[in-house]
């Protein structure tokens, strides 16, 4: 097993987003459920960089919805994550929990201040 | 008050930022940032809107960069290599041609100040419209991805100068720096604007075909 069937943070986070959108994720979907759970800005760039990257991988599938006219006439590009995706996002989450396991993160934090 | 306004349109400067550095395959992303503008502008008003689009045009920028590098890394280095060469042809014949002319017809002993200006402002400028021209050159070679190579070779001369300027600082020729940088910068900029003239007039012909 290689380090590259480890999924990076922002990696992890968009399959999280796309597996929890089912057949509406998408660029703005994506980008909004990121946003609106973690709090944090993300740029639509960052969303589809790292997404092209995730379908080299064959971690996710994409395809082209009709275009409407209130996207100046551009398809939506609707994302779903593939079982090498779904192996991959729990093999990472094993590794975290397995990271984490016996920490306790507070007291860490107090004990150096 | 928030005024909204369901007809707003993205600051052209950044929806042009934007286009620029876009390929085909970035026009799902072109769209969904019109969507979400949008509806931005329809829920919070179109000075919301307009300053999340330039935020979104300004950290989008560098991911389509490289992500329009990685997909045709090859021949965005052919042609950036190219460029590059061309420039150790290319820009010492302005300044030869200015001082062959100014020479001949002895502009030296008539008017001093003319010739002064032209040796030193005139020749940097010939350095600047050989830059355009190079950054057209560029933006020809490099099919679709104009501005991701000359980006490229803009940020290969910087590395170049950042190394020259450690160089001469170190040598304690720091004067040598200052000196040179505006003219740099001006030339990387002209370089930039000669491939964004071919990536914007392309863009149009390719509109214009579609229309018809």
């Amino acid at each position: 097993m290689s380090s590259r069937d480890y999924l990076g943070e922002f990696e992890h986070l968009i399959v999280l987003a796309v597996l929890r959108l089912a057949d509406q994720a998408y660029g703005v979907t994506v980008r909004q459920e990121i946003q609106n759970r973690t709090r944090r800005e993300v740029s639509i760039g960052a969303v589809y960089a790292t997404l092209d990257r995730l379908e080299a991988k064959g971690y996710v599938k994409s395809c082209l919805g009709d275009p409407t006219p209130e996207r100046g006439g551009r398809s939506k590009r609707f994302f779903a994550v593939t079982t090498k995706g779904v192996t991959a996002v729990n093999r990472t989450q094993r590794a975290l929990e397995s990271m984490n396991e016996g920490l306790e993160l507070a007291g860490a934090i107090d004990d150096c201040a | 008050m928030t005024v909204h306004d369901d007809r707003a349109k993205p600051p052209c400067i950044a929806a042009w930022l934007i286009v620029l550095f876009a390929s085909a395959e970035d026009e799902s992303l072109l769209g969904d940032l019109l969507e979400e503008f949008s509806e931005l502008a329809s829920t919070s008003g179109a000075a919301v809107a307009r300053r999340w689009y330039w935020r979104q045009a300004l950290q989008s920028t560098p991911h389509l960069f490289v992500n329009g590098f990685r997909s045709a890394p090859w021949s965005t280095t052919a042609v950036v290599v190219a460029g590059y060469l061309l420039i150790k042809v290319l820009f010492p014949l302005p300044e030869k041609a200015l001082f062959a002319v100014l020479h001949r017809y002895r502009v030296f002993d008539r008017h001093f100040n003319v010739y002064v200006f032209f040796a030193t402002d005139g020749a940097a400028m010939a350095h600047v419209l050989t830059s355009m021209l190079l950054g057209c050159f560029v933006g020809l070679t490099a099919s679709k991805r104009e501005m991701i190579a000359a980006t490229t070779l803009v940020l290969v001369l910087l590395g170049m100068t950042g190394a020259a300027s450690v160089a001469w600082v170190t040598r304690g020729n720091s004067s040598m720096l200052w000196s040179m940088l505006p003219w740099n910068l001006a030339d990387w900029l002209a370089m930039l604007a000669g491939a964004a003239i071919i990536r914007s007039h392309r863009l149009a012909a390719s509109t214009a075909t579609l229309g018809r």
